[in-house]
């Protein structure tokens, strides 16, 4: 990595002439063939089963049904189930703290690492960013395996290192023994994860914002903090919400880290809402009320990302 | 911006610091793959390993079926990366150079698509494979990777054609090269940045998924390696050493991957799909 490039991404000019439809040339059929083996994959493995996951959720489904083929229509029975389990309110609290939480500190950590690259030389930027991608790279599972072990209760560098500083009561503690603890550490893990592509993403929009522009600040007399504001800001912002947005799908979603470290406990209380959907599903086999679980998910996925989305899908990108 | 020398330094610092943090679990991997079971085990202080063995390597490699997960692990992901990028390009071309019925439509269809939360779908997939007699392999599960990385690779992919000036296209056309021959080449050898960043993605997210892996593959022989890596506990006991020589393992052809396409990487990885 001895020249990282910093050039600027390839741009879609909105040229006149760039949308002019070519003459067709006599295969009306051309588009619809090339788009054939796209479209049926995205119906019948991403469609199908999100219409079937709603059509689940009003079956009773256990084993049972699933062997016999029965389909056994209950109406909102397995809704009733979900909502009144305690168990599946401390899971939608618990996702949503824990969703807020490590979404703010990545976005904030990734625009510092983006702010921070951009006022590096190029050896120790090189530095950085070398690390950065050793952690976006090095894959979800590893990843977990290794802060499982820094945070090893007997012979974990984390509790060697605090007795070593002088806390002495962190010599066998275990960062496991709490819900709140275990997601502690699994937003940390998260953290880890995540920060280098957001970082990355808004040192790539800092770079295109043209120099001049910090170059005319300063000529006005702008401090640092006021040419941030003034010319960096504008020009992160939406790239900010882009990732926000997109860290609050990621983050919400989080099932790896969790079922890998606890499996959702000590006792269920680590337990998030795509690990209840796991244990409700496959563990034990109520596809049904697995089902439920999945639509409320999403209802709750989209009424924290609504305004987002409707802004996504009226976007100019999408246009004719 | 004028920038004073202890500025300088300070920044410098606070980089060196902010690297060293994102690097320790990396590092930390390593060294301890590369501690003997006795060093790891012990009470002492070692942040620097005194010594160097490759026994953990040899202890993961030689566990029972290491080298099949590997090999599932590779297969699925090639497999899905290869699906993905073929399918992806096909319908890249139409929905950025041509017009036609029900384009929008499509394009309606990759967004909404791209935000499907797949770990909700987990159970009418689960359902669907069974049907299909798919449960259980990697057939199944490779089709279902396809499925996640479809809509970003279109999407993408898609940026990226509309990226190529279409005066280029025309200039081929005047020089008398039919469609086939403006995509092979024009279109093609323009994509370059745009194939690898979405292929990154499909590998990336393939080569760490698990959800499905755990749920699909219920065969121990048909398992990937996050799937394996993730039950240790069992195959190990307490051999820290050794879990962490297997997730060196794991991490390698996802780091050479990063590595082969770092420049691309570094020069706006997403900017084919998001546009600020």
């Amino acid at each position: 990595m001895a020249t990282p490039t910093t050039a600027a991404p390839p741009r879609d000019t909105p040229g006149a002439g760039r949308r002019r439809p070519r003459a067709a040339l006599g295969e009306p059929a051309v588009p619809y063939l090339m788009l054939a083996p796209a479209v049926v994959v995205m119906l019948a493995l991403l469609a199908w089963p999100a219409v079937q996951v709603l059509g689940i959720s009003f079956r009773k489904l256990d084993l049972g049904e699933l062997v016999r083929g029965e389909v056994v229509w209950v109406g909102f029975d397995n809704y009733a189930e979900i909502l009144t389990d305690p168990v599946f309110w401390s899971a939608t609290a618990r996702t949503v703290v824990f969703t807020a939480a490590v979404v703010a500190a990545t976005v904030a950590l990734g625009l510092g690492v983006g702010v921070l690259m951009r006022h590096l030389g190029a050896v120790v930027r090189t530095l950085l960013q070398i690390s950065l991608v050793l952690a976006w790279a090095t894959p979800i599972v590893a990843t977990t395996t290794v802060f499982q072990w820094m945070f090893d209760q007997e012979y974990g560098i984390l509790n060697k290192t605090l007795v070593l500083l002088g806390f002495d009561s962190f010599q066998g503690h275990s960062w496991f023994a709490t819900g709140a603890s275990t997601l502690t550490v699994i937003g940390l893990l998260v953290l880890w994860q995540a920060t280098p592509f957001i970082g990355f993403t808004l040192y790539a929009g800092l770079v295109t914002t043209p120099r001049d522009l910090y170059e005319a600040a300063a000529i006005d007399g702008a401090s640092p903090w006021q040419a941030f504001r003034a010319v960096s800001w504008p020009s992160l912002r939406p790239m900010l919400t882009l990732v926000a947005f997109l860290s609050v799908l990621w983050d919400f979603k989080v099932f790896t880290q969790v079922w890998a470290i606890r499996q959702g406990g000590p006792d269920g209380s680590s337990t998030t809402l795509p690990v209840l959907l796991y244990l409700k599903g496959i563990s034990g086999s109520h596809f049904g009320v697995a089902a439920a679980v999945a639509v409320l998910m999403l209802v709750v996925l989209v009424a924290v990302t609504w305004r987002y989305l409707r802004l996504l899908v009226r976007s100019p990108e999408t246009e004719l | 911006m004028r920038t004073t020398r202890a500025q300088r330094f300070w920044v410098s610092a606070l980089g060196l610091v902010v690297a060293a943090i994102f690097f320790f679990p990396t590092y930390w991997m390593l060294t301890t793959a590369l501690k003997t079971p006795g060093q790891v085990l012990s009470p002492a202080y070692d942040l620097v390993p005194l010594s160097v063995t490759l026994v953990n390597f040899a202890s993961a490699l030689g566990k029972a079926g290491f080298l099949s997960f590997l090999v599932n692990s590779l297969v699925v992901t090639l497999g899905s990366v290869a699906c993905a990028l073929a399918a992806g390009l096909l319908a890249a071309v139409p929905l950025a150079r041509m017009r036609f019925h029900g384009r929008r439509g499509f394009l309606l269809l990759v967004l909404v698509a791209q935000l499907a939360p797949l770990e909700a779908l987990f159970v009418p997939m689960y359902l669907i494979m069974r049907d299909a007699d798919l449960l259980n392999s990697l057939a199944g599960l490779l089709l279902v990777y396809v499925a996640f990385t479809l809509p970003f690779t279109v999407w993408t992919l898609r940026g990226f054609v509309k990226g190529i000036p279409v005066e280029l296209d025309e200039a081929a056309m005047v020089d008398g090269c039919g469609r086939w021959g403006v995509f092979r080449r024009i279109t093609l050898p323009l994509l370059g940045p745009g194939l690898v960043s979405t292929s990154v993605f499909s590998f990336v997210t393939a080569w760490n998924e698990f959800l499905y892996a755990l749920v699909f593959l219920r065969d121990v022989d048909k398992q990937t390696l996050p799937v394996w890596l993730s039950s240790f506990k069992t195959a190990f006991g307490t051999d820290w050493g050794g879990v962490m020589a297997a997730s060196v393992v794991y991490a390698i052809p996802a780091l050479v991957f990063f590595v082969l396409v770092r420049r691309r990487l570094l020069s706006g990885g997403v900017s084919g799909a998001v546009k600020g």
